[in-house]
């Protein structure tokens, strides 16, 4: 049994992230692999697709209502094909430090054993962008190794990569994390396979998949289950698989190199994103 | 690169809750990390009404930080009030439930109608210094305790001076002042120590007046009474230390109020009489000694570097060295202080660093030569250097490791001699 593959997945909000790594998470239970999720979002939902819901308690809320004395099943729930579901959840809006909740989740996931040796990958699926060092918890000491951010050809969300790709490099020198490469999760933008792949480059990484936009998805997610369980024969389940296969084949991970608003700006231009601003498409 | 700051002789805002303590009958209560409340409790003296060491405390942990510290507020002020009998209730907050968010303002509101007054400052360490705490403090008192008077007190004056246990002596300096402020017919109201409290707090409003005697602490204070209760201030920047300032000081003081000169005039005689009577007693031992060297550096807050550098070089004709002040002056508030070292008698003028770092201040006071033993005043910092130097040194401000000081003080003309015995303790004690 190898060391145990940890991996944060960043990206703009609403960008697909815990869909894409439920899918992605699925796509590697059928390769056989043992998987653990840790929702890292006040939100708690991401875990709700695997999980067939949000039938789970948050670390958060449990250490709020009955203290921190509490066994690892309270908090870990069992989903589709074995895998480990944890949501580290947050204070209520407006008050107390989600970041700061976050590092108190993972430091409790530690100390009641949630790391078994049996494990081959852990997901931290990590709220909208890296906005404090809270949320900077999974890539910091060293807890994630490799990053993967979910992105599309909208500027919006290439701009948040760019972002998150300086917390990367911020904590690459002392944490050795890496980015791994850009997952994008279709937005039917114009050229947007050329924008990511040139937008990866620059950044010094590669596009690991290009995942196709498909209604399926939002059909799976409405019937709170993820392709690969709701349409196991579609084509977006493959994509998912294929997905999983890239990063099990992997090797790549760098040291990303952030580039100014300029020269985002300049790449998006390049590929025609600007001109076509007024002829958006969905 | 990482700048190392060497010994800066000021807490954090939260030691502004020495300065609830200086107010009789009111009582801190710390909404911050245990840690905090026990660093802030050791001041000597500063029992208070309470203890230094018993106070309401939040004691926040990691839990109050990801779900926020108020429930935790909430009790703690509910508590407090139910346990202790104090007449004022003062939250201050520390930098955690700052950074987190806690709307302390929001949960203190909720007791706006409890028997016994509460407010709430902001007091996060990350907002700058305890001087800077302090004018939190008053801030609150003023903004959420003082309602505007509707009758005015014909030669009531509110009395303002440097910070609470900070100052070493500041119980003895606004009593002094105060009874300056009696001898030429003036009626002085302030906040601080035995026999004040919560009355005195209650009369700030009916004040003729503001009487703010500090180079910079509590000017926004002023500006914001002004403003809020209609009370106009004299600033008068220097704290007037033996006969020359302290009868500029009564002069000023009286023609703002509109006092006669006469009057005012008879008390600054009486006193310079007796001032110079004691002063011509000693004057041997000031002029035929050869210890007390003609050259000092103050090291101290900018209200004693200021006073004492007015009152060395204006009544003893001492010739200023360079001048530190260690206060982290606010930058807005440093031309005017320096041009009052300017503002010196026999055409001499004081060279002033606003440098918080002592390891600077040591190098330069180092560099200089003083022509003889350098006469030092400053903080228990001071003293081993002094030694190296073989200089005179005397501690006078924060922090005091080798001096008790209960009622004693520096502020007028009494307080002059005072310091004059201290400072030729020091000399006579060379070769005794």
């Amino acid at each position: 049994m190898g060391e145990i593959r940890q991996i944060a997945i960043y990206g703009k909000g609403g960008i697909g992230k815990s869909t894409t790594t439920q899918n992605l998470t699925a796509g590697l239970c059928e390769h056989g692999k043992k998987v653990m999720v840790v929702g890292c979002d006040p939100k708690a939902d991401s875990t709700r697709l695997l999980l067939g819901g949000l039938a789970q308690k948050t670390v958060l809320d449990t250490i709020r209502e009955e203290g921190e004395d509490i066994s690892l099943d309270r908090i870990m729930k069992e989903g589709f094909g074995g895998t480990r579901c944890v949501e580290s959840g947050g204070p209520e809006p407006g008050v107390g430090c989600a970041g700061r909740g976050i590092i108190t989740s993972i430091n409790m996931l530690e100390n009641l054993g949630a790391y078994t040796d049996d494990l081959d990958y852990v997901f931290y699926d990590v709220l909208g962008d890296v906005v404090c060092g809270g949320f900077a918890m999974p890539i910091r000491e060293g807890k994630a190794k490799e990053i993967y951010i979910v992105a599309s050809g909208e500027m919006m969300a290439l701009y948040a990569a760019n972002n998150i790709s300086k917390g990367i490099k911020r904590y690459a020198r002392t944490g050795g994390v890496r980015l791994g490469g850009i997952i994008c999760n279709s937005r039917n933008v114009d050229r947007e396979l050329d924008l990511l792949r040139a937008f990866s480059k620059e950044l010094g990484t590669k596009l690991l998949y290009f995942v196709p936009r498909d209604n399926v998805v939002q059909h799976a997610e409405i019937h709170k289950k993820t392709v690969i369980e709701y349409k196991p024969d579609s084509n977006q389940a493959q994509e998912y698989r294929n997905l999983a296969q890239a990063v099990i084949d992997n090797q790549d991970f760098v040291i990303p190199t952030p580039m100014t608003q300029e020269r985002l700006e300049e790449i998006l231009m390049e590929y025609g994103m600007m001109d076509l601003a007024d002829d958006y498409r969905i | 690169m990482a700048k190392l700051l060497d010994k800066q002789r000021y807490k954090c805002a939260l030691g502004a809750m020495q300065t609830v303590q200086a107010i009789n009958r009111a009582i801190p209560i710390l909404h911050s990390g245990p840690g905090c409340a026990q660093k802030l409790s050791d001041g000597i003296g500063s029992s208070g009404y309470f203890s230094p060491n018993i106070f309401p405390c939040t004691s926040i942990n990691e839990k109050d930080v990801v779900f926020g510290g108020v429930k935790k507020l909430h009790s703690t002020i509910e508590n407090a009030l139910k346990v202790i009998d104090a007449d004022l209730y003062v939250v201050l907050t520390g930098c955690i439930p700052e950074i987190v968010g806690d709307d302390s303002g929001e949960v203190v509101s909720e007791f706006a109608d409890a028997d016994k007054p509460v407010i709430y400052a902001s007091t996060a360490g990350f907002k700058g210094n305890n001087y800077k705490g302090h004018e939190q403090i008053i801030d609150a008192i003023i903004e959420q305790y003082l309602k505007k008077a509707d009758n005015r007190q014909k030669g009531l004056v509110n009395i303002w001076a440097d910070v609470p246990y900070q100052d070493l002596f500041w119980l003895g300096n606004i009593r002094e002042l105060e009874k300056l402020l009696r001898e030429i017919g003036l009626t002085p109201n302030t906040i601080f120590g035995y026999n004040r409290g919560i009355e005195n707090i209650n009369k700030i409003p009916e004040a003729e007046f503001n009487l703010l005697v500090s180079p910079w602490v509590s000017v926004k204070n002023m500006k914001k009474m002004e403003k809020k209760l209609g009370i106009p201030y004299l600033h008068y920047p220097t704290l007037p230390i033996g006969a020359y300032e302290t009868s500029k000081f009564l002069r000023e003081v009286g023609k703002y109020a509109g006092i006669e000169v006469e009057k005012v005039e008879r008390v600054i005689t009486e006193h310079e009489n007796y001032y110079y009577y004691l002063i011509e007693r000693y004057a041997d031992l000031f002029l035929e000694n050869r210890v007390i060297n003609k050259q000092f550096s103050v090291i101290a807050d900018a209200q004693y570097a200021l006073g004492i550098t007015k009152f060395l070089t204006n009544d003893l004709g001492l010739v200023p060295a360079k001048q530190f002040i260690v206060d982290d002056t606010p930058k807005e508030y440093r031309e005017a202080i320096t041009e009052e070292f300017k503002k010196l008698n026999y055409g001499l003028s004081a060279d002033v660093a606003f440098e918080t770092d002592s390891y600077k201040i040591h190098n330069e006071i180092k560099a200089h030569d003083y022509h003889g033993y350098p006469l030092i005043l400053g903080s228990y910092y001071d003293k081993e250097l002094s030694e190296q130097l073989q200089g005179n040194y005397l501690n006078i401000s924060w922090p005091v490791q080798d001096k008790v000081v209960l009622d004693d003080f520096y502020a007028g003309y009494t307080g002059g001699i005072r310091l004059i015995e201290d400072i030729y303790t020091v000399a006579v004690q060379r070769f005794n």
